[in-house]
């Protein structure tokens, strides 16, 4: 658990933890979006170190590269608006909020007692674990249906997002 | 026989539902047709059936239509009986109604809702004959409702008049307050004999109660106190004076003749049941001799010529209650015959003289009208001498008969009483013949061209209806042997007094008493009102206002009532119970309020809600 | 393989995921905490999938992930909506669902 015996998760944490303070922190919203693309190349390399290595790919492929690009696109496009936030004032509860958190928090820190005392697996990867072809097999021989329901679903989201953003009459 | 019976009785029943069906569209002939000949029709059956009943010696006849009410305990056979009583009562009912029926012809000649009075007289006469002939007292309480209905039917045939609506009303009301009690005997009757079969009660009521058993006193108080509704005793006697507010016939059938004796006809029928509570007894003898002498009073202060009458009928109902008080139930009936005969006599005649002055009532309008109504006034002299008491005319025999029991059976303050009550009648009934027909005329001239003297179809029943009050009295007294009305009458109970009374002329000092004080009272009456007319006319207020009891009921019963009604509807209902209501109201709606706050429509908060949610979860799954 | 770190670092990243979802006003941060949060339960996935040496794991972060794709598009759209309607991008300003 120490440092010494993964250096890398302790760099790699750290990292982590700080850029997603800074996507809560930021002023302006661009700052939290480059603050969110560091999260996700750190989280790349999370997964790579757990010998994921496909999903480390697909995760800069398709969040970094096209999730946040959309997010980017929308932000810039809203940039003076999110001045306007002082106007007003906040409408929701503060002591709400705030205590919602705190239990969130301390139910998180309960769960992680109980789990963090996890005995190491001595188990090896399995072979070609995290790889493509392992990744393919499973996915379309043994996870096809779902595989082809998230594919209509894109198509549903394709034209809903479309739909609804487009200029009205 | 059974046929005549049932066609006697619902005769009028098809003429009543005949007419009212057809009122609009009946002409004004055929309605007096079908109205008198139904009654005609319903007389002659029952007159058939005398003759049955005097030649053959038959008792009495029992006949069940149908079997109306069965459940369980309470078994009411729609069952008609027919004995001595009930077809006295029956023929009085039919040949005096029929005899006003055709009254009627006359009387409503400038009416145009003239269908209606013949279809509510005819319905007044079923619902009567259903009372008499009723064979047990469920069916005789419809007949009471009926004619109570009927009563109130016709007091305000002229609907339109606010008097005329309101009297009746109130007779209907004073008359409910009677049937209640009339309606917790009937009650009280099933739970103890367990059935209402009149002929059963006689029957067992002797078997199983002893003299003055408490049960038997309160039913006998109970049936009593309906008897005091119709009847028009103390302290329910208020509605028969406004009653008078509906035409003259109506008062004349119902007020005077049938509908009120229906009273003494339940004592007398249930009389099994009444000997066996003499204290009951001897309260409805009180009840009749106080009431007789407080009409009496009261008559002789009214202005009014039809309240004079109606008075009296209540004072002679007394007189009626006062006989059945010592068990001398056959002068009762012989009374209450020869009344209805005088009684109509009296109230047709005045009904002549007030139609053809086109309503006018009040005897300060009138005077001096012998020169109009040249046949009319010396019909009203004879019923005025028949009702005062002067032999050998109708009420001579039959007065005479009560007082002289009544003195006999040892009751000599009622006696007095009664004796004060006759002096009375003579005197106010002397005095209102005077008022109206002699002296000087006190109407406008214009009005004394325009009348004369009443049609041949008003003149011909009251002069038959004079006839019988001549001779009437020679139904219950002979010389010698039983009269005709006693020897009919042998069932319902004929003391040994009476019978001694009525089949010998005893001119006991009692006897002379009463025809001295009647002699006294006309005479003295004649006196005042011809000789000194002008000095004397205001009566006194008191007597006048009847006491003023209708004053005291007012205000110690209307208004408090009213005060009562006005609470509720205006501080009870809106306060306690709609308060009610609104307390529900607002708290369900304060409920919801409170949930509202839920839904602020703020995404931060529900997400807020939603983590404490999965926070919980978190922590059930982790414990 | 050890991963006690990695679920520690993976419920660090929601909760502050979580506080972001509740504290930030921009509409825009709110969906990125959201998608913070996704990022966190992938992390947590594929780290027992190691853990365990299962491959449904992997394939389950893979539908996550292309879900999260597709829902982010759908939202934004959605957000440009409400902002041609609204001028703001205060998320306390779209209540008009209120009750």
């Amino acid at each position: 658990m120490t440092f010494f015996e993964n250096p890398i998760q302790w760099i790699l944490g750290c990292i982590l933890i700080l850029s997603s303070l800074g996507v809560i922190l930021a002023r302006k919203p661009v700052h939290s979006s480059i603050s969110f693309l560091l999260a996700l190349l750190t989280l790349a390399m999370l997964y790579l170190q757990l010998s994921a290595q496909f999903i480390a790919v697909m995760q800069i492929l398709v969040y970094a590269g096209a999730i946040l690009v959309i997010f980017m696109f929308v932000i810039v496009l809203f940039q003076d608006a999110y001045q306007q936030i002082a106007r007003f004032d906040a409408q929701s509860a503060p002591s709400l909020l705030m205590a919602a958190a705190a239990i969130f928090v301390l139910a998180l820190i309960f769960l992680g007692k109980r789990l963090v005392g996890f005995s190491p697996s001595s188990k090896e990867a399995p072979e070609g674990f995290g790889s493509v072809q392992a990744i393919g097999q499973a996915l379309y021989v043994d996870f096809f249906f779902p595989f082809e329901a998230v594919i209509l679903l894109f198509l549903i989201a394709v034209i809903g997002s479309l739909y609804i953003a487009r200029k009205a009459k | 026989m059974l046929y005549a019976i049932c066609l006697g009785l619902f005769m009028p029943l098809i003429g009543f539902l005949g007419l009212m069906t057809m009122a609009s569209r009946v002409s004004r002939r055929w309605a007096n047709v079908i109205g008198c000949s139904t009654i005609f029709i319903s007389f002659t059956c029952f007159a058939v059936l005398l003759l049955f009943y005097a030649n053959m010696g038959i008792d009495q006849l029992t006949v069940t239509l149908y079997n109306w009410i069965a459940v369980g305990k309470v078994n009411a056979d729609f069952t008609l009986h027919l004995d001595h009583l009930s077809l006295l009562m029956t023929l009085i009912i039919t040949g005096i109604g029929f005899l006003i029926h055709v009254y009627s012809i006359g009387y409503t000649e400038h009416e145009e809702d003239f269908a209606r009075y013949f279809a509510c007289l005819n319905f007044f006469v079923f619902a009567m004959l259903l009372l008499v002939l009723a064979g047990n007292l469920l069916l005789l309480f419809v007949g009471w409702e009926g004619v109570g209905l009927a009563s109130y039917l016709l007091i305000g045939y002229w609907h339109d008049r606010p008097a005329a609506a309101r009297a009746a009303t109130k007779a209907f009301i004073v008359n409910r307050i009677g049937d209640f009690g009339l309606l917790v005997g009937l009650l009280l009757t099933f739970h103890t004999f367990g059935t209402s079969d009149i002929a059963e009660i006689s029957r067992r009521v002797g078997q199983e109660f002893s003299l003055g058993a408490p049960l038997l006193i309160l039913l006998t108080l109970l049936y009593f106190w309906g008897a005091i509704g119709k009847s028009a005793q103390l302290p329910l006697h208020t509605w028969l004076p406004d009653a008078m507010e509906g035409p003259t016939p109506v008062s004349a059938l119902i007020h005077a003749a049938t509908m009120v004796t229906a009273g003494v006809y339940l004592v007398v029928r249930m009389h099994p049941v009444f000997m066996l509570a003499p204290m009951t007894l001897q309260i409805v003898g009180v009840v009749g001799a106080a009431t007789s002498l407080f009409a009496a009073l009261c008559a002789v202060g009214q202005t009014d010529l039809k309240r004079v009458l109606a008075y009296s009928t209540v004072s002679q109902l007394g007189l009626m209650f006062l006989a059945c008080g010592v068990g001398a139930f056959y002068s009762a009936m012989f009374h209450l015959t020869t009344h209805a005969f005088m009684k109509a006599l009296l109230f047709l005649s005045a009904g002549n003289v007030v139609h053809m002055l086109h309503g006018v009532t009040e005897m300060e309008k009138m005077g001096g009208l012998s020169k109009i109504f040249t046949k009319t006034h010396w019909l009203f002299l004879v019923g005025v001498f028949a009702m005062s008491g002067i032999p050998p005319l109708a009420a001579f025999f039959s007065k005479d008969l009560i007082l002289e029991v009544e003195y006999l059976a040892g009751f000599k303050t009622l006696f007095y009483v009664g004796l004060t009550a006759s002096i009375l009648t003579a005197f106010y009934l002397m005095r209102a013949y005077c008022l109206t027909f002699m002296g000087k005329p006190r109407s406008d001239d214009q009005v004394l061209k325009g009348t004369a003297e009443a049609p041949r179809v008003m003149l011909l029943p009251v002069t038959l209806l004079a006839v019988l009050s001549i001779v009437g009295g020679f139904l219950g007294f002979a010389f010698g042997k039983m009269p005709l009305l006693e020897d009919f009458l042998l069932d319902v109970g004929v003391t040994r007094t009476e019978q001694e009374l009525s089949s010998g002329f005893l001119l006991t000092p009692e006897t002379m008493m009463a025809i001295a004080g009647a002699l006294l009272g006309i005479g003295v009456a004649f006196l005042m009102y011809t000789k000194f007319v002008d000095r004397l006319r205001r009566p006194l207020t008191l007597l006048k206002k009847a006491f003023f009891i209708n004053e005291i009921y007012w205000t110690m019963i209307v208004l408090p009532f009213r005060a009562v009604a006005r609470f509720v509807a205006f501080i009870l209902e809106p306060k306690v119970f709609d308060g009610f209501i609104r307390v529900l109201e607002e708290g369900v709606q304060s409920v919801a309020h409170g949930l509202q706050r839920f839904q602020s429509g703020q995404v931060r908060s529900y997400a807020a809600w939603m983590i404490v949610g999965a926070a919980l979860m978190v922590a059930y799954l982790v414990f | 393989m050890d991963i006690s770190l990695t679920i520690f670092i993976s419920m660090a990243v929601f909760a502050i995921g979580v506080v972001g979802v509740l504290a930030m006003r921009n509409t825009l941060i709110f969906f990125l905490s959201i998608e913070l949060m996704l990022n966190a339960a992938n992390l947590l996935f594929v780290a027992f999938a190691r853990h365990w040496g299962n491959q449904t794991g992997l394939i389950w972060v893979f539908f996550v992930l292309v879900v999260a794709a597709a829902e982010a598009a759908v939202g934004l759209a959605i957000i440009i909506n409400l902002f041609r309607s609204k001028k703001v991008v205060d998320i306390d300003q779209y209540n008009v669902l209120r009750g």
